[in-house]
């Protein structure tokens, strides 16, 4: 029953995040909105962990297996990606690589002025 | 015995068995490039074209499959939830950091996309790819992209966030940890944070945190992407 119950809690959230996302004027994807509201229910206490804790376990700990009909799709896209090939990798990496670098940089800056100001 | 893979039970009881065989290999070889995931992917793929079974037929069970999608991306809520306390320590540097990566991430894949001419369905499926699986699918599907090439894009850019994580901290002197662990979390999501857990526990727990921050600001960030010539 405990577990039927986190069932319920979850799908429940995905349901109503689904009604809000139809009410939006914006394309906003309706699992981060069941996320938010999930990460509100957490924090005003409405909702503990303990409340979501097994289930959450479940699909967070699973989660690469849920991706696996969705990434196994893309051999219906097969020509896309090879005629496309070199520019998908230099995308990947370029991208990750200028992101690492300016993420840390970021971080490091705000650091350093945040110990100037502490210091004065 | 065709028509039975119209069955949902074939494409579950497939995906499974092939996840199952994939995280074996993961734990035996311990490579990022034997990525269970990976592994259960191609072996999916492999017995879908060995056996001339239609993609159809599997995603009469892959559908049920992915209905757990949506709840998996809500409880990344509770992993953010978890690491509160280190978010509001450091708020003002993850903010910062997260926010930064997510924009420079954003506009880097457009430019390139640009620069190689790719179509809007293409682009639209790979501005997202820096964040986690769930919010990256869901991003790009919103918005005129293909789910399977966002998810592809995703899966293998962790993978190369997992495997130069320890040399782009070298080659731009990252000095402190909480940097280098919102930098990996921030450009190769979960891929990347099981690096970080190596290199230490703050850079684990940051990494752990951008992956979430990370996935939020991208989809606010994402309600700009129709503007985009």
């Amino acid at each position: 029953m405990k577990i039927l119950k986190q069932v319920g809690i979850l799908f429940g959230l995905c349901w109503v995040s689904m009604y809000i996302e139809r009410l939006l004027p914006i394309t906003f994807p309706s699992s981060v909105i069941a996320l938010i509201l999930l990460l509100i229910l957490l924090l005003v206490r409405v909702l503990k962990v303990d409340h979501v804790r097994e289930k959450s376990n479940f699909l967070l700990g699973n989660l690469p297996f849920f991706f696996i009909p969705a990434a196994t799709g893309i051999i219906q896209y097969k020509a896309a990606i090879l005629s496309n090939g070199v520019a998908f990798l230099v995308i990947c990496v370029g991208s990750m690589v200028a992101t690492f670098a300016v993420t840390a940089w970021a971080v490091q800056l705000t650091m350093r002025l945040i110990d100037r100001r502490n210091r004065k | 015995m065709m028509e039975l893979t119209t069955s949902p039970f074939f494409g579950v009881t497939l995906t499974i068995l092939a996840y199952w065989i994939g995280m074996a290999i993961q734990k035996k070889v311990n490579r990022v490039i034997c990525n269970g995931m990976l592994i259960a992917v191609v072996l999916v793929i492999l017995t879908l074209v060995i056996f001339r079974i239609p993609y159809e037929n599997y995603y009469e069970g892959g559908s049920l499959i992915n209905l757990f999608l949506g709840p998996a991306t809500a409880c990344l809520a509770v992993s953010i939830y978890t690491k509160i306390d280190l978010l509001k320590k450091y708020w003002l540097p993850v903010v910062v950091g997260c926010s930064a990566g997510a924009a420079t991430s954003i506009s880097c894949v457009y430019g390139l996309c640009r620069l190689f001419g790719l179509d809007r369905e293409m682009t639209m499926s790979l501005l997202p790819k820096s964040v986690t699986t769930p919010i990256a699918a869901a991003v790009a599907e919103g918005h005129g992209g293909i789910v399977s090439v966002a998810v592809a894009a995703v899966c293998f850019t962790g993978i190369m966030g997992n495997l130069c994580a320890p040399l782009m901290i070298r080659l731009f002197r990252v000095r402190e940890p909480l940097a280098a662990g919102l930098g990996i979390g921030a450009c190769s999501h979960a891929m990347g944070t099981a690096k970080a857990l190596e290199l230490g526990e703050t850079e684990g727990a940051m990494s752990g945190l951008a992956i979430g921050l990370c996935g939020l600001i991208t989809s606010l960030l994402s309600l700009l992407f129709d503007l985009l010539p």
